[in-house]
């Protein structure tokens, strides 16, 4: 009986609050984003399809480079002129929440219909949650995996339905693949000196049990000493330094690679340049048997504190994350949460991507990734240019990240 | 009212209003974002204290934790030799191309107008035209050196440790020296003919022409143009970004494009803020030669 009377007064509190939806001024939602409104362009495509279901709410959308993101967001909020919703990359949103800037979704969420946390895959659910509360939703995710020309593998005489699964497996074929006469490397993949250096290190990191918090682990040292064997023995270019993981890939495509890391990004470019049979395979861990775990790419949507709408807000957040099994045909994401993808395109790699997003792992959460992950990258470069052994490079990005997290 | 409408229109008031205006300018432009930056390598700064003037004061620790980083002796030491070597070579060469067009030949003055066109180039177009150059695996100078045999293994321009400087450094030179022809070409332009007709008649050969007459009519021109090199040596940034952001491990890394790094990749503004405070004590040093060279260009 209780439970009817509450029941009665919340749909009478809805009716209500519907009404006064229906009578007062149009709301505005000013949205920050940093897609395109010209290539899949995610919000624009969203806000029109919610305007269109909800007549009473506008959208205003304001493109930012996601190259200035941190610095427009920064001002904003340091001027008080958030927008509503905004995209937020996932390593960057613990930054937000942990300083109050975003708003707290858990009392909404507890209300939500369509959104069920517990069904989104650990990796984006740890990158929204911030001392135990969640402060925004996925939109979509990626990660990395190992692709690999097969025509390659069999012209070598290696068996392309048996890409390696382990670290000596990927440094063996490697070697058979690489063929300096041809200009041919048997690895691409991306060491420089910033975030995309550590996105595609932490993976072999994690995989043995190290992580940013103990990254001087053996574990760790071990995979920083297959990276150094696989540039010391020019098995991947030694420009892998100074590449980040779209200008690496494209020496894959145009088959001066025959394997490199990376994300489902690539596969619109590489089924346009690449004249060859690619597949992709799980990224190869220590042992066969070890725990997997790979990278976490794109982001969330948030909400900003200082929204003076967050009902409508919540709405609109609502309605993207209800949208996820769009997600990889039309914009190219990873669903955040397991969804029955109908017809996907790319099916092959789409169906390894899919997997691997069960082990993606958040970079961090701190509120300084950003500095940790300078201290990460750095240690890595130090180690492959051999002006640290990897144990030392290793332990020296310890004892700077020791001391971030400790402040 | 009128009296200083008056006074306004011609008059005392008018020279004040010119003043002020200017200094109005300097105020608002340069010196209170010199003044903020001094501030804020003093202060705890972080993204959400960015609007604040009252934050909490810090002392000398942001330069402590500078001094302390383990990178920060190496990239002092190679903004010094970026400083040097890109100075050295662009007052060089450009100095001889400016002899080599004050000659007459034909075409001089187009030949030596074609060479602005490097200074055009915006930096980040020429870094990426540099990229291309010393790409290791597909580069044209490797392709260049290698098919003439002068080298049997590629050398990887911009990701090897002991190198990477060095290219940023060519590519900086090259996109220096046309300012430098130019500035320099308009003091030789300064020296008299006749000078040299006498000088001429009277027996003076042409490297005693050029140190006994052109090395000292030029001082103040050379002086000038070497601060204003400097200053500029210490802006250039977009070669950075674009060739090798700083690596391998920073061995290519130079005091402006740290503290960009600093301030908006790990968004630890108040070290970031310190290093270029360091820069603007090196820079007004350097200012300050500026201007007396410049002075005792007004006095002769």
């Amino acid at each position: 009986m209780a439970n009817f009377t509450k029941t009665l007064l919340l749909g009478a509190a809805g009716v209500l609050a519907m009404t006064a939806a229906a009578t007062a001024e149009p709301v505005e939602l000013n949205v920050w984003t940093i897609d395109r409104q010209a290539d899949p362009g995610y919000n624009y495509v969203m806000a029109d399809e919610f305007m269109k279901l909800h007549p009473e709410i506008k959208i205003n959308i304001k493109r930012v480079e996601f190259a200035d993101w941190a610095n427009d967001v920064m001002r904003a909020v340091a001027t008080g002129t958030t927008p509503d919703v905004a995209y937020v990359d996932n390593p960057n949103t613990p930054f937000l929440s942990a300083k109050g800037a975003l708003l707290d979704l858990t009392p909404y969420l507890a209300e939500s219909k369509i959104v069920d946390t517990s069904k989104i895959f650990p990796g984006p659910l740890s990158s929204v949650t911030w001392d135990g509360k969640i402060y925004g939703l996925p939109r979509g995710s990626n990660t990395i995996a190992l692709y690999y020309n097969a025509d390659m593998f069999k012209a070598a005489g290696l068996d392309p339905e048996k890409p390696p699964q382990t670290w000596a497996e990927l440094y063996e074929t490697a070697k058979k693949l690489t063929d300096p006469a041809k200009n041919v490397y048997g690895l691409a993949f991306s060491a420089n000196s910033n975030e995309e250096g550590t996105f595609q290190f932490l993976p072999w990191a994690q995989s043995t049990g190290a992580d940013f918090d103990h990254i001087a682990d053996d574990g760790a040292v071990r995979a920083l000493e297959v990276w150094q064997k696989i540039i010391d023995e020019k098995l991947a270019s030694p420009d892998t330094l100074i590449r980040g993981q779209y200008d690496s890939m494209a020496s894959f495509n145009a088959q001066n690679a025959a394997m490199g890391i990376s994300g489902p990004w690539e596969l619109p470019r590489m089924s346009k340049d690449a004249k060859f049979d690619f597949r992709v395979a799980l990224l190869p861990t220590e042992k066969a048997g070890d725990t997997r775990a790979s990278a976490l790419g794109e982001g969330n949507n948030v909400i900003f504190a200082k929204s003076k709408h967050p009902k409508e807000a919540f709405l609109y957040l609502e309605y993207m994350y209800s949208q996820m099994p769009r997600v990889w045909n039309e914009f190219g994401f990873l669903p955040s949460y397991p969804v029955e993808a109908k017809d996907p395109k790319w099916a092959d790699q789409y169906a390894v991507f899919a997997e691997s997003m069960k082990y993606a792992r958040v970079r961090g959460p701190s509120p300084d990734w950003a500095k940790i992950s300078k201290a990460i990258s750095t240690g890595i470069q130090q180690a492959l240019t051999h002006q640290a052994d990897a144990k030392t490079a290793l332990t020296t990005a310890q004892t700077t990240i020791d001391g971030i997290v400790k402040k | 009212m009128s009296a200083l409408l008056r006074s306004l229109r011609d008059g005392r008031g008018f020279d004040v209003a010119l003043a002020a205006l200017a200094l109005a300018y300097l105020l608002v432009f340069s010196a209170f974002p010199l003044i903020y930056n001094i501030a804020m390598s003093f202060q705890e700064v972080d993204m959400f204290s960015l609007g604040d003037l009252v934050r909490p004061f810090v002392g000398l620790a942001n330069y402590r934790t500078l001094f302390a980083t383990p990178e920060f002796w190496s990239i002092m030491s190679n903004t010094a030799i970026f400083v040097i070597l890109c100075i050295v070579f662009q007052l060089a060469i450009g100095f001889g191309l400016a002899l080599f067009f004050q000659q007459d030949f034909i075409g001089a003055s187009y030949l030596r107008g074609l060479f602005l066109a490097a200074w055009i180039i915006p930096a980040l177009v020429a870094g990426a035209i540099w990229k291309w150059i010393f790409a290791g695996d597909f580069g044209v100078l490797n392709y260049m050196l290698m098919s003439t045999g002068i080298i049997d293994e590629k050398i990887f321009w911009l990701s090897t440790p002991a190198i990477s400087l060095y290219s940023v450094i060519i590519a900086n030179i090259w996109l220096g020296i046309p300012f430098n022809m130019i500035l320099l070409s308009v003091g030789l332009a300064g020296i008299p003919k006749d000078m040299y007709e006498a000088a001429a008649l009277d027996g003076a050969g042409p490297w005693g022409r050029f140190w006994h007459m052109t090395l000292p009519m030029m001082r103040s021109t050379i002086g000038a143009v070497t601060c204003l090199g400097v200053i500029f040596t210490l802006q250039q940034f977009d070669l950075f970004a674009s060739l090798t952001q700083g690596g391998p491990a920073n061995s290519s890394n130079v005091a402006q494009y740290w503290s960009w790094q600093l301030s908006f990749q790990n968004y630890d503004i108040a070290t970031g803020s310190a290093v270029s405070v360091l820069m603007l004590g090196f820079v007004i040093v350097v200012a300050f030669f500026y201007v007396r060279s410049t002075r005792q260009e007004y006095q002769a």
